[in-house]
C-alpha cells in the first residue's frame, strides 16, 4: 500500500473541512411509508384478534391508540436509523452473513446464544457493573411482564372470564378462544399473581429505578454527563406510571374506588406520555441494541475471514472486511481519507496513527530524537 | 470552560505515565486509563508519544457510529460511547485518524478520552493535565500557555485529503499553520526483526485486555 515513489506531500490546500451530513428534520418518505403500513398492520391485527372488536373494551381505546402511534413513531425511527450509512452496513452485512448458505443452521444457534447473552441475560452490563446490572434486570423485567400483560387486554385479544361451571375460577380468553383447560380459581396464588401482574412489574420496576436513582444523584461522572430530556425523563416516566398503577389497585382494595376516576385518568395520561416518548427518547435503545446481535456475527465472520494489514507496521489489524466496509461509508459521510503515500489513512493501525501524531510533531519542528 | 483550552505537546513527553495513572482515578471512567502512551522507536530512542482524544469539529468516530452512541458537547468535549447504545463494533476505534478509541471486549463498549467532563466542566483540569510534569499535556488559557513558553498551539490536521480541526491543540513551531501527516519519512527503524515497537510497555496498566481478533476466530 505504502508509495515511496512520493516522497513528499502536496501543500497543504486551503480547503473549508466538508461537512458531515446531518439527518434531515423534514418527514422521511421510507420512514412515513413503513411507519404507516406497519401501524395499519397492527390495526388490522386488533380489528381481527378482538373478533371484530367484540373483545374490545372501549374504555381501553385510548391506550391501544397510543400503542399503535407508538408502534409508527417506533418504526418511522428505526428505518430512517437504518438509512445512516454506518447502519445501513451493518444491517446489509448482518443479513448477508446471517443468510450464507451452509451456515444458516449454525447461525440461528448463533443468534439463539448471542439474543441470550445480550438481550436478555446482558452479560456486558454484568460485566460493567452488578449494581447497575441488578437495576437494569430490574426495570428490564418489569417492562416486559407490563408489556406482555397490557398489550393484549388493550388490543381485546385477551380477557379473562369467570368459569361457568365454577364461578370462583377464572378461565383465559385469547383471540376469543376460550383456554378452558387452563382455569384457575382467583383466590389462589396463582389467582393473585396473575391479577397482580401489573403490581409486581411496578415493584419491580420502582426497586429498579431506586438504584439508578441512586446512582444518577451520587456518581460524579453521572452528574457530569446526564440530561435531563435523556436520563432523568426515563425514569420520571417509569415512575409516573408505575406508582399510578398501583394506586389503582389501592384505591380498588383499600379506598373502596375513591378517588378512582382521576387516578385512571392520571395514570392513563402517564402511559399516553411514555409511549410517545418510546421512540423519540432514550427507551429506544431497547430497539437499537437488537444490531448487538448482529455485530457478534459480523465479528466473528470478520475474524475468520482475511485480515487487513497495517501499511506501516504491518500488523494485522482489522479484518479486511471491516476496513472495506469502513473505506466505503466514509465517503458517504462526507470524509475522505485517501492519502497519497499509504492509499487511504485508514490502511494504518490505530497505534501507528497515534506515532505519526508525534513523528510529525517531530518532522514539523525539525527536531530529533533522543 | 469558554477559554480553557487543552494543548499537547508530545516533543516535551518523558514517559513517566504520570498521565495514565491520573487518568485512572477519573469518575467518568473508573480505573481505567484513557491516555495512550506509545514508545516511538523503542529500540532507538526513548521518546513516548501521549495520545488524548483530539474532540474533534467534527468527529470521525462519530459519523462511523451505526448506534448514534457518540455525542459531542455544546462546549466541543466529544464524549465517550453512551453505555446503553454503544453495541460495540469497533468501527470508531478502526476509523478515529488520531487512534484513540478503545474497546474493550468483556464489557463489548467503546470507552475513550472525554477530557475528564466530570471535572471539565465545572471548571477543573482534566487529571492527566493536573499532573503532567513536562507540561507535554497542558490545560489552561491561551494566555497562561503563551506566557510560559514559545510555539504556536494549532488545531488543523491533514490527512491526506481530509482536514481535520480540533478542539486540542497541538504545538507546532511558530509559523506552522497545521499539520501535514506525513508517513513515509517515518518508516526507517520499524521492520527491524527484534524491535518491540509493537509491544505495550503500559499493558500491565490496562485493567482490562483488549480483545485480539484471532481469539474471535473459529467460533464461527
Ligand atoms: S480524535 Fe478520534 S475519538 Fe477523538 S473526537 Fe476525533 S475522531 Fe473521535
Ligand atoms: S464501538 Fe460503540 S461507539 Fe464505537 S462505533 Fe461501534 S457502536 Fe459506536
Amino acid at each position: 500500500m505504502l508509495n515511496p515513489n512520493v516522497p513528499a506531500l502536496p501543500p497543504r490546500r486551503d480547503t473549508e473541512p466538508v461537512l458531515v451530513p446531518v439527518m434531515d428534520v423534514t418527514l422521511d418518505r421510507r420512514g412515513l411509508l413503513y411507519g404507516l403500513a406497519f401501524a395499519t398492520l397492527l390495526t388490522v391485527a386488533v380489528y381481527f384478534g378482538s373478533q371484530r372488536f367484540h373483545g374490545f373494551d372501549g374504555a381501553l381505546a385510548g391506550y391501544c391508540f397510543a400503542t399503535v402511534f407508538a408502534l409508527f413513531g417506533v418504526v418511522y425511527r428505526y428505518v430512517v436509523w437504518l438509512q445512516r450509512p454506518p447502519t445501513r452496513m451493518y444491517w446489509k452485512r448482518g443479513w448477508q452473513l446471517f443468510w450464507q448458505p451452509g451456515h444458516r443452521l449454525q447461525n440461528l444457534g448463533l443468534f439463539l446464544r448471542a439474543g441470550w447473552e445480550k438481550l436478555i441475560e446482558q452479560r456486558f452490563i454484568r460485566k460493567r457493573s452488578r449494581k447497575r446490572w441488578l437495576a437494569h434486570q430490574l426495570i428490564f423485567w418489569g417492562c416486559i411482564i407490563a408489556i406482555a400483560i397490557t398489550f393484549p387486554l388493550t388490543f381485546g385479544w385477551l380477557r379473562f372470564e369467570s368459569d361457568f361451571a365454577k364461578p370462583s375460577d377464572y378461565m383465559i380468553v385469547l383471540m376469543g378462544q376460550r383456554l378452558d383447560f387452563f382455569t384457575f380459581p382467583a383466590r389462589s396464588a396463582l389467582g393473585w399473581l396473575i391479577m397482580h401482574g401489573l403490581n409486581v412489574a411496578a415493584v419491580l420496576c420502582l426497586g429498579g429505578i431506586a438504584l439508578v436513582l441512586g446512582r444518577r444523584i451520587r456518581d460524579e461522572a453521572e452528574l457530569a454527563t446526564q440530561r435531563f430530556d435523556n436520563d432523568i425523563m426515563p425514569l420520571v416516566l417509569l415512575f409516573a406510571v408505575s406508582v399510578t398503577g398501583m394506586m389503582l389497585t389501592a384505591s380498588n382494595m383499600f379506598l373502596e374506588g375513591k378517588f378512582y376516576y382521576w387516578i385512571t385518568t392520571t395514570h392513563a395520561v402517564t402511559v399516553y406520555l411514555w409511549l410517545l416518548y418510546l421512540p423519540f427518547g432514550k427507551f429506544f435503545h431497547i430497539f437499537q441494541r437488537i444490531a448487538n446481535v448482529g455485530v457478534w456475527f459480523y465479528k466473528a465472520a470478520g475474524a475468520n475471514g482475511p485480515q487487513a494489514r497495517c501499511a506501516r507496521c504491518d500488523a494485522e489489524y482489522i479484518s479486511q472486511m471491516q476496513q472495506d466496509d469502513l473505506k466505503t461509508i466514509l465517503p458517504d459521510l462526507g470524509l475522505d481519507y485517501t492519502h497519497s503515500q499509504v492509499g487511504n489513512w485508514q490502511n494504518l493501525c490505530p497505534s501507528c496513527r497515534r506515532k505519526l501524531l508525534t513523528l510529525n510533531q517531530f518532522r514539523a519542528t525539525g527536531k530529533e530524537f533522543m | 470552560m469558554s477559554d480553557m483550552r487543552f494543548f499537547v505537546d508530545p516533543i516535551r513527553c518523558i514517559g513517566c505515565k504520570a498521565c495514565m495513572q491520573a487518568c485512572s482515578e477519573c469518575d467518568t471512567h473508573k480505573g481505567k486509563s484513557m491516555i495512550h502512551l506509545e514508545y516511538i522507536e523503542r529500540g532507538a530512542s526513548t521518546q513516548t508519544a501521549p495520545m488524548v482524544c483530539m474532540h474533534c469539529d467534527l468527529p470521525t468516530c462519530a459519523a462511523v457510529c451505526p448506534a448514534d452512541a457518540i455525542k459531542r458537547t455544546e462546549d466541543g468535549v466529544v464524549q465517550s460511547s453512551q453505555a446503553p447504545r454503544c453495541i460495540g463494533c469497533s468501527n470508531c476505534v478502526n476509523a478515529c485518524p488520531f487512534g484513540v478509541p478503545r474497546y474493550y471486549p468483556e464489557i463489548d463498549q467503546m470507552l475513550k478520552c472525554d477530557m475528564c467532563y466530570d471535572r471539565t466542566s465545572v471548571g477543573k483540569k482534566p487529571m492527566c493535565a493536573s499532573v503532567c510534569p513536562s507540561e507535554a499535556l497542558f490545560y489552561g488559557t491561551l494566555e497562561e500557555f503563551q506566557s510560559r513558553r514559545g510555539g504556536t498551539p494549532q488545531n488543523s490536521f491533514q490527512f491526506g485529503e481530509q482536514t481535520i480541526t480540533t478542539k486540542v491543540f497541538l504545538v507546532l513551531p511558530d509559523g506552522e499553520i497545521g499539520l501535514d501527516m506525513d508517513v513515509i519519512s517515518h518508516m526507517d527503524a520499524r521492520f527491524e526483526p527484534d524491535a518491540f515497537d509493537h509491544l505495550d510497555p503500559f499493558a500491565h496498566l490496562e485493567p482490562l485486555p483488549m480483545e485480539q481478533p484471532q481469539t474471535l476466530r473459529g467460533r464461527l
